[in-house]
């Protein structure tokens, strides 16, 4: 027993190294963002706070717009999760449960959009958001992230391939209509995949930061991300207050990962060994 | 109604938003960069004159392209060298071990952190005046390793890929963990019966089992690695110069910092093309190594 232990003990050892590799930059950036002006030149950065001020946390939120970015990425995020979770399956319940001339066509236009580069596209997409009259409104970044993907639709493929189609069938004799069954039986079937799905998605959109900078920058129009890229473009010689302002955008993301850790992980291994 | 109709009506009404968006802003602007990608337009202008292949010859010439290119390949390699212990880390952690669920929450941390904020707590941490990695290497009694992590060309582009490592390497552990958790246990107690080892059981078993998980985190890092672009973008502009510049953040500059458009067309669809190559090349080689 006590030599199974102390075999242990290396890989103990080794999980507390890489804890503290991960760990290191984020503590050092709260403890930053609680330190005064005077503090940081005279102190080692490695050192805590000599005592907790919330001087920088305060104004950085103040003056780094932080509530707009709060408010229009959760704005985003609901909005957009939503039409996406609504769109994908939407299109993966036709293409299970139905025989059509162009669905192969619609699969492999699916197929090519996989291989399209994320960023530079923006190089001709910025061009087609502008003509339409998108340009600096809300609409460029939520219609970009509501589209639905092919990994999307795999996953969903999976779960409605076991709704037996059976459950249909006796619901086309009760008289239901496709809209119906959609609505009635394979949405609500879908729910505990879209949930694992959405939170994913909702994480990406909440980290992502080239498409709000690009078509939204507006200052009402900030998101955290570029809330952030813009404090840090003003005072970027102050570091006490840009670790603060980092600390509110980090926030967020970490309360969602405390609470829906166990999702986020279903999730994955869903996307991973299923997918 | 009768299912005929409807069964068109619905297909149709529910296919045309999402089609649509897929066609709209994504496959309609990929045939548009094919077509500015042949032009000299400068993004502003009402009219542009189609030029051939001319971007494409200029992209191949200009040297900062090819100095990006090779600074996506440390990316590459790097993460590349990094499997094998993130596979070893995902195994660590799928054993019978107290605390491997906080391990495990420490471990994906990173990837799901602001990309902004995580990139901005970097550039402080590499700070030349009394930044905290300096400041940390100094109290170990390894000032001799202080450098200039950002401002020094021969330095930067690897303190970038350390921040890539940072982010990414967590995700591909719980990947790994994922396709681990899949294997079956029975196959490992069938093997202790039949007297294999350790390492039997992990290249026979385990190596096999997460096969398909390797293939995806291959594939994602072959796409990772061709479009790195938050990390420089954001903590370097790929400066100094085009020391840590990536093939995506030259091409985003040609188009929106110098109005080059049809060259950052060119160079959009090049990269698109090299997915698509790279793609290929390593499903082959993938495929030719496999049992079938």
């Amino acid at each position: 027993m006590i030599r199974r232990m102390s075999s242990r003990v290396p890989v103990y050892l080794f999980f507390i190294l890489i804890s503290a590799i991960v760990l290191f930059p984020v503590l050092i950036s709260v403890f930053t963002a609680f330190k005064t002006g005077p503090e940081l030149m005279k102190s080692s950065p490695l050192a805590l706070p000599e005592s907790w001020q919330f001087g920088n946390l305060i104004t950085a939120f103040k003056t780094g717009n932080m509530l707009v970015g709060f408010r229009n990425t959760a704005v985003l995020v609901v909005v957009s999760v939503i039409l996406n979770t609504v769109l994908g399956s939407m299109t993966s319940y036709i293409l299970n449960r139905f025989d059509f001339r162009v669905k192969k066509l619609i699969m492999a236009m699916f197929m090519v959009a996989m291989v399209i580069p994320f960023y530079t596209t923006e190089v001709s997409r910025f061009q087609i958001i502008k003509s339409l009259g998108l340009y600096d409104t809300i609409f460029a970044p939520l219609l970009i992230y509501a589209g639905t993907d092919l990994l999307q639709i795999f996953i969903f493929l999976q779960f409605i391939e076991k709704i037996s189609s059976q459950l249909d069938e006796s619901a086309m004799i009760d008289g239901a209509s496709y809209l119906t069954i959609y609505r009635k039986i394979i949405f609500p079937l879908l729910l505990p995949a879209s949930a694992t799905l959405a939170i994913i998605k909702a994480v990406d959109i909440m980290n992502d930061m080239y498409i709000p900078y690009l078509y939204m920058p507006s200052k009402e129009l900030h998101t955290l991300s570029t809330a952030l890229m813009t404090f840090v473009g003003q005072r970027s010689s102050d570091f006490g207050q840009l670790s603060a302002a980092i600390v509110i955008v980090l926030i967020p993301t970490i309360v969602i990962y405390l609470l829906l850790q166990k999702y986020i992980f279903a999730g994955i291994a869903e996307g991973a060994v299923k997918g | 109604m009768n299912y005929n109709l409807q069964k068109k009506l619905v297909i149709f009404g529910f296919l045309f938003i999402p089609v649509g968006l897929l066609m709209l802003f994504l496959l309609y602007p990929t045939l548009k960069l094919f077509q500015f990608s042949l032009t000299d337009w400068n993004g502003i202008s009402e009219s542009f004159s189609y030029v051939g292949l001319k971007n494409y010859v200029m992209a191949f010439r200009t040297e900062g392209v090819w100095d990006a290119l090779s600074n996506n390949l440390l990316y590459f390699i790097m993460h590349l060298v990094f499997i094998p212990i993130e596979i070893m880390v995902a195994v660590l952690l799928n054993q019978k071990l107290r605390a491997s669920h906080f391990f495990r929450s420490i471990v994906f941390m990173p990837y799901i952190l602001n990309g902004v904020a995580v990139a901005y707590i970097f550039s402080y941490l590499y700070n030349p005046i009394n930044g905290p990695l300096n400041a940390l290497l100094g109290a170990a009694g390894l000032e001799g390793l202080i450098q200039s992590w950002l401002s020094d060309p021969n330095v930067v582009n690897y303190s970038l890929v350390a921040v890539s490592l940072w982010r990414f390497s967590g995700f591909h552990v719980i990947l790994f963990l994922a396709g681990l958790q899949s294997v079956p246990q029975d196959l490992y107690e069938a093997a202790t019966i039949d007297g294999a080892n350790g390492w039997h059981k992990f290249r026979f078993i385990t190596v096999p089992g997460i096969r398909r998980v390797i293939e995806i985190v291959l594939f994602l890092n072959v796409r990772g690695a061709l479009q790195v672009f938050d990390i420089p973008f954001l903590m370097t502009q790929g400066g100094p110069g085009t020391s840590s510049s990536t093939f995506t953040v030259y091409t985003i500059q040609a188009a929106f910092k110098y109005n080059n458009y049809g060259l950052a067309s060119s160079l959009a669809v090049m990269l698109m093309l090299m997915i698509i190559a790279f793609s290929m090349v390593q499903s082959k080689l993938l495929g030719g190594k496999g049992d079938e």
